[in-house]
């Protein structure tokens, strides 16, 4: 029985292809370090940058397996060394998501520990089980040879891609665009006006997922947009 | 308590073989294979161990391509991308031995990689007497933080082979990496030279003997960059310091996968029931390695869980130290048939990679640690990890997410209550281990570090912005 076909949809070409990079971290070890929450409210304001970017966003990629809170080294440490649960519990609120651009994410963390000191003087000089060591990330762009220029391509590429590649994309990418968004929504929007697609993959919770999770509800948003476009 | 004789018999009649002293009954375990002959008695079989008497040969190492099933392939790709810069340039890393000890077995992994990766890496191993060595020996428990009173004559002995090794060594490479404080001195070849110089310390430098320390630091100061294992074990120095974690091959025979079948034979030998809770921790018989506490968590928890230990390791041979420790675990372990104490040779990676393997709940409880390398790999066979919080392991051991910490005896046997009676969590955090140890602590990651490194101080990487 001879049967019908539809003819495929036109691929929708993006303007310019989507270059997936990654990025590859050194860790160098500051001269600073904090055995009580007065010594990390010091530190924390005179660290360069590179140091607050390893103990958030970078740490958010280190740890991007943990689906159960991780969310930052200075809550991680004020909850298991420090035993500041209410300390813990409001730095480890910290969405990176919402700064684009470190010294803001810097600000807010130094407001949070210097409004808890105010509130808990004797905090301040409690000394911790473990010091506070701060490290400090060395950062160096690698491309990759993986290039979407429509859809289809896009989902393959972020299907093969490693997962430093999404964080890179995805977390990072607000540090340098200087906006709530991320490489691939602006992308998605741009070269392919696909908005509706860009604000779904802003709207996933990278704190209750891992980032291979991330990843599996980025093609699956793509795929259902591509199973509609046909 | 006097021990038992036939204990002090197996021992004598086991120095290079498996098990030091068990009391487990005589009955068979359940075996899972079919078709074998009958079975012996048990403790029959546990008297010929099938561990050789002698080292293997070691197996040729792994191509960068064997690791692709492990890491991904974009992720040799990223390695393949940051080596490329680097073709062209020489490195050369020296270190005291080149068999035994860990900073040699990591090279023996490392060098391979780097020359596949057309990164040409030369090892070069420094050479001296004894009374060079019993220098150095001294100069790294002190660094360690011991006793000690510095001579001019061991500062004399130890520039006079550093000066005699200077000589001897061509230091035409770009690049140098210095290991651990015996070759320290050879940094003063680069008056001569161009080249990056650096300095990977192995050990703990966070209380050093102030002396030693005092000795050794001009010389360290001369690099242009030092590489520690934990920020912890840093001192402050003028050149950038770097953190490399120690790291495992999980290619190496103590790591890579291994036939189930294989793992019960290592169990049948040693006289293992598979069927119930295996409670494991491998290590040296050492009291900064607290087997007697372990012991005596175990007891804890066997009032509320039906389980067995496994306390494997070695150094009760070669050691005397270890040989005493050994025997408090052994009075300590008391009549427990379900207590399994295995001295074994040090070519057993094989044997310590089954016993991981086939455990229930994996435990490192130590009072003192450098990284603790054994946590390491019971984390990358996803087992749930009960371990002291001291030296490296709280940076491998994120408490409740990638393992557990403890600080007591009476934690240790909780929480090995509490693992085996919530297998779902204990699951969970079994696979979140190995995940960590994939992102962090394989030798895979530290190639691209070394490559990293490498390039920063070459001046050939523009630095992302991440402000």
């Amino acid at each position: 029985m001879a049967t019908a076909q539809l003819p495929a949809p036109p691929v929708r070409w993006a303007r310019a292809p989507f270059y997936f990079n990654s990025a590859a971290h050194l860790l160098r070890i500051e001269r600073e370090k904090a055995t009580t929450l007065g010594e990390l409210l010091a530190a924390l304001r005179a660290v360069p940058s590179e140091s607050i970017f390893q103990h958030t966003f970078r740490t958010l990629q280190e740890h991007h397996f943990i689906r159960e809170g991780f969310s930052n080294d200075y809550a991680h440490w004020a909850f298991a060394a420090c035993n500041e649960v209410g300390l813990a519990e409001r730095l480890a609120s910290v969405d990176v998501r919402e700064f684009t651009s470190v010294e803001s994410l810097r600000e807010r963390i130094v407001q949070i520990v210097q409004d808890y000191l105010n509130r808990n003087p004797r905090a301040a000089d409690r000394v911790a089980m473990e010091p506070f060591y701060f490290c400090a990330s060395d950062a160096v762009v690698v491309p990759t040879p993986f290039v979407g220029r429509n859809l289809a391509e896009f989902r393959d590429c972020m299907n093969q891609v490693s997962i430093h590649s999404i964080h890179y994309h995805f977390i990072e990418a607000r540090l340098r665009l200087k906006l709530n968004s991320n490489d691939f929504s602006v992308w998605l929007e741009s070269e392919l006006d696909m908005g509706r697609i860009a604000d779904q993959f802003n709207r996933i919770d990278i704190y209750t997922s891992t980032l291979q999770d991330v990843r599996r509800t980025m093609v699956r948003v793509i795929e259902r947009a591509l199973h509609s476009q046909a | 308590m006097e021990p038992r004789k036939d204990r002090v018999e197996e021992r004598a009649a086991e120095q290079t073989g498996s098990k030091v002293g068990t009391q487990r009954p005589v009955e068979a375990p359940p075996r899972n294979g079919g078709g074998e002959a009958p079975e012996a008695p048990f403790r029959e079989r546990r008297k010929r161990p099938r561990i050789s008497e002698t080292p293997p040969a070691p197996p040729p190492p792994p191509r960068l391509d064997d690791y692709e099933p492990i890491i991904g392939k974009p992720e040799l790709d990223e390695l393949r991308f940051l080596a490329r810069p680097l073709l062209g340039k020489t490195v050369k890393m020296v270190n005291s031995t080149s068999l035994g000890g860990g900073v040699a077995e990591m090279l023996n992994r490392l060098i391979p990689l780097l020359s596949e990766l057309e990164v040409v890496t030369r090892w070069d191993v420094i050479t001296g007497g004894n009374d060079f060595f019993e220098v150095t020996k001294a100069f790294h428990n002190a660094l360690h933080g011991g006793d000690y009173v510095l001579t001019k004559e061991a500062r004399d002995i130890f520039m006079m082979y550093n000066e005699q090794n200077r000589q001897r060594m061509q230091f035409t490479e770009d690049l140098f990496v210095i290991h651990d404080p015996q070759p320290v001195g050879l940094v003063r070849s680069r008056e001569r030279n161009r080249g990056k110089w650096m300095w990977r310390c192995h050990i703990d430098l966070s209380n050093p003997h102030p002396d030693v320390w005092g000795f050794l630091r001009p010389m360290v100061e001369e690099y242009d960059a030092t590489v520690f294992s934990s920020p912890a074990f840093s001192r402050q120095l003028m050149a950038p310091q770097y953190l490399f974690f120690p790291c495992i091959d999980p290619l190496s025979e103590k790591n890579k996968e291994l036939d189930p079948a294989y793992i019960q034979k290592v169990c049948d030998d040693f006289g293992i029931d598979r069927s119930r809770p295996i409670v494991t921790q491998i290590s040296r018989f050492d009291r900064l390695k607290d087997p007697v506490g372990v012991i005596q968590a175990y007891k804890l928890a066997k009032k509320y869980v039906d389980c067995q230990l496994v306390l494997a390791g070695g150094g009760a041979t070669d050691d005397p130290e270890g040989a005493i420790v050994l025997q408090e675990v052994m009075e300590a372990a008391g009549e427990d048939p379900d207590v399994i104490i295995l001295n074994l040779p040090p070519w057993s990676a094989l044997e310590i990679n089954a016993l991981q393997r086939a455990s229930t709940v994996v435990v490192q409880k130590s009072l003192k640690e450098g990284f603790g390398l054994t946590v390491t790999e019971a984390l990358w066979k996803g087992k749930p990890t009960i371990a002291g919080a001291v030296g490296g392991i709280p940076t491998q051991v994120i408490h409740k997410l990638t393992g557990v910490l403890v600080h007591s005896v009476e934690g240790c046997a909780y929480q090995i209550r509490y693992l085996l009676t919530h297998p779902e969590f204990a699951e969970q955090m079994g696979k979140n281990g190995r995940e960590h140890v994939k992102e962090n602590f394989l030798m895979t990651t530290n190639v691209k570090r070394w490559l990293l490194l490498f390039q920063i101080l070459l001046g050939m990487v523009r630095k992302e912005k991440t402000t």
